[in-house]
């Protein structure tokens, strides 16, 4: 009896040895792994923290410019919504669209469940983002003014899809395109005057605090619609006033209203733009979505203004 | 002051009972309708709670369309009475709030709001509100005199106020040049897209009671309608009940546009229509256009998310295809 019982401890003590490394083995991966698909809490660009997962994998791009971005990650797989205008690369275009970036359909974003939107300030209403987040779905604000701030987003994106490394390549090979530039226009003090024309009726042109005037700028140009005014009208008679030397005409699509522009420009031979034949279309996207493309519009923008610098290379 | 007689009462509950129902029937319909492709039946177990497992058709139900519903049928309520209640002031057949321009003045005063950095409420609200009180009164002054009462010389006062607001309106955009512009244009062609359950909250808060105080005059309206000597000598107080109702109705029409923009032409379609089925007993009309501009709001809303492939119409296109030939055809009726 007493033996019986002896061994039935001895047993006993043998399964509970079992059961806890059993146990060790089924509960600390779990645990480890609740741990490491833990949420983390960024600051986004707007100063508001964010509670997202580790790795979201369902995230919708609230704008074409942060589609771009997570491509440039190489982290399209991950995007499973973006907005009407999501052109670039072209694998965005087949993606499930959820309006266009200033009216998003709020009920398209949330049947896509997302388990991060981003979201871009100067656009996307606050309304949507604010219900989105009263919805649970957490959403990254991003408010990129600047080549820097573009990088700067790049890296948070990063950061959020978990990608660091890629995020810092990519910024590096960004930093290192644009000091080549500098040291390309370095090389000439001569700063020609631009007309950068974003808009045909009425004429539109760029301020100071834009993306497109940074580029005019370390291309090494002058911007003659400089101001405080981001997007200032002008009538054909200020333009003449101004007399540009360059006028780079950005166009979304019809290139042949563009065309049409350029033809009407050519009505003022006295134009030293004219006279020089320095009238130009190029893609609008490159000079102001803040996108790495950027970079591909200031490279770009220098070979229009500073042509003479690349007369010795070709 | 409503005379309770049981026939009436009777008359009242039988008719607000159907057009209920009907109300019901419509939100239901606006419910099962979106972007999203949800079954009617899943629907219809979700909005009963014996589905519950999935959470995000449980939130789209429930947190997007279900404000957006309600914040129709309130929005279709409000314009419905307003137009009841200003065809029965100015005892004119074509009265109504956007017709008169009192939506474009709340427009304006909303649109000014808004580009002051205003919150929609208190702010935008109460600038709307002042908007329309403007072209209220500037209304009443120009068509004061004589002719009061005829009725072209209202409609084109308001034809000439409506282009007024429209210029200025006009102008203030043409001043913009922010992202705000996009957030602007979209609201004022009526967008319903945006409401949350505390938005709709605020809006019922808001407009509830002016309902109840519409309801409360509506005999009085009925008095008025038979001629100003008339309800003199059954004591009406007739300058406190014009300027309660005007100022009410002012005041429900500046909370919709300051919410949803500008839908127009509601408040001409449901009272002429409900007039025509019911009588012109206003004690019954008010509630009936209570009910019945809601359903009408709602079923334009959903046509406004059903009729396009790619995204929505603003649901102020909807009402005002409907409305406008419906004006024309009345005015063209009422000249004969």
């Amino acid at each position: 009896m007493f033996q019986r019982s002896k061994t039935i401890t001895i047993k006993n003590m043998v399964t509970f040895r079992y059961i806890t490394i059993v146990l060790m083995i089924t509960v600390l991966p779990l645990i480890l792994s609740v741990t490491a698909s833990a949420n983390k809490t960024l600051t986004d660009q707007l100063g508001r923290h964010v509670t997202v997962s580790d790795e979201p994998q369902r995230v919708v791009s609230l704008a074409p410019s942060i589609t771009e971005i997570v491509f440039a990650l190489d982290q399209g797989h991950r995007l499973k919504g973006v907005t009407t205008y999501s052109d670039f690369p072209p694998q965005a275009v087949k993606l499930p669209k959820v309006g266009s970036y200033v009216q998003l359909d709020l009920e398209k974003i949330v049947a896509l469940k997302p388990d991060l939107c981003i979201a871009i300030k100067d656009g996307n209403p606050i309304a949507v983002a604010r219900r989105l987040e009263s919805l649970k779905i957490p959403v990254y604000a991003v408010n990129p003014g600047n080549l820097e701030s573009v990088m700067q987003t790049v890296q948070e994106v990063g950061e959020l899809l978990n990608v660091q490394e890629k995020a810092d390549k990519l910024v590096q090979s960004m930093n290192l395109r644009i000091q080549k530039v500098k040291s390309l226009v370095a090389k000439t003090t001569y700063r020609p005057r631009v007309f950068f024309q974003i808009g045909v009726s009425p004429i539109v042109s760029v301020g100071t605090h834009t993306f497109s005037n940074e580029l005019i700028v370390l291309a090494g140009g002058k911007n003659v619609a400089q101001g405080p005014i981001a997007y200032p009208r002008y009538s054909i008679e200020q333009v003449l006033a101004l007399s540009p030397e360059v006028i780079i005409i950005t166009s979304m699509a019809r290139v042949a209203i563009f065309k049409q522009v350029k033809a009407e420009w050519n009505r003022w031979p006295n134009m030293p733009a004219v006279r020089n034949h320095q009238i130009f279309i190029e893609d609008s996207n490159l000079f102001d979505r803040p996108t790495p493309r950027l970079v591909d519009g200031l490279e770009l923008m220098v070979k229009l203004i500073h042509p003479e610098l690349f007369e010795g290379t070709k | 002051m409503i005379t309770a007689k049981p026939v009436l009462l009777k008359r009242l509950f039988l008719i607000s009972f159907f057009l209920l129902i009907v109300l019901m029937v419509v939100m239901f319909l606006g419910l099962s309708s979106g972007p999203t492709q949800i079954s009617i039946r899943s629907v219809f177990q979700t909005i009963v709670g014996i589905r519950t497992s999935d959470s995000m058709m449980h939130s789209i139900i429930w947190q997007i369309r279900l404000p957006r519903v309600i914040l129709s049928a309130l929005v279709g309520a409000a314009l419905s009475l307003g137009g009841l209640v200003f065809q029965a002031l100015l005892r004119n057949p074509l009265a109504e709030p956007y017709i008169l321009g009192i939506s474009g003045g709340s427009a304006i005063g909303a649109i000014v709001g808004i580009l002051m950095g205003f919150s929609r409420f208190p702010g935008v609200s109460l600038t709307a509100f002042s908007g329309s009180i403007a072209t209220l009164l500037l209304i009443l002054a120009m068509s004061s005199g004589q002719t009061i009462l005829k009725k072209d010389a209202l409609l084109l006062s308001g034809v000439m106020v409506n282009a007024f607001c429209a210029a200025v309106i006009m102008f203030l955009i043409s001043m913009t040049q922010d992202s705000r512009l996009h957030n602007i244009i979209f609201w004022l062609m009526g967008d319903l897209s945006f409401g949350d359950m505390q938005q709709v909250g605020i809006l019922a808060a808001i407009l509830l009671p002016c309902f109840f105080l519409v309801f409360w005059l509506s005999n009085p309206m009925n008095l008025l309608l038979m001629g100003k000597e008339m309800a003199q000598t059954m004591g009406v107080h007739i300058k406190l009940v014009t300027v309660t109702l005007l100022v009410a109705t002012s005041f429900m029409v500046s909370a919709t546009v300051s919410y949803c923009g500008l839908v127009g032409f509601v408040g001409l379609v449901m009272p002429h229509l409900l007039r025509l089925v019911f009588g012109p007993d206003h004690r019954v009309l008010v509630p009936a256009c209570i009910l019945g501009g809601g359903t009408y709001m709602v079923f334009c809303d959903f046509l406004a998310r059903i009729l396009p492939k790619q995204g929505e119409i603003p649901a102020g296109v909807i009402t005002a295809m409907i409305g406008a030939p419906l004006f024309i055809y009345l005015l063209k009726r009422s000249s004969k």
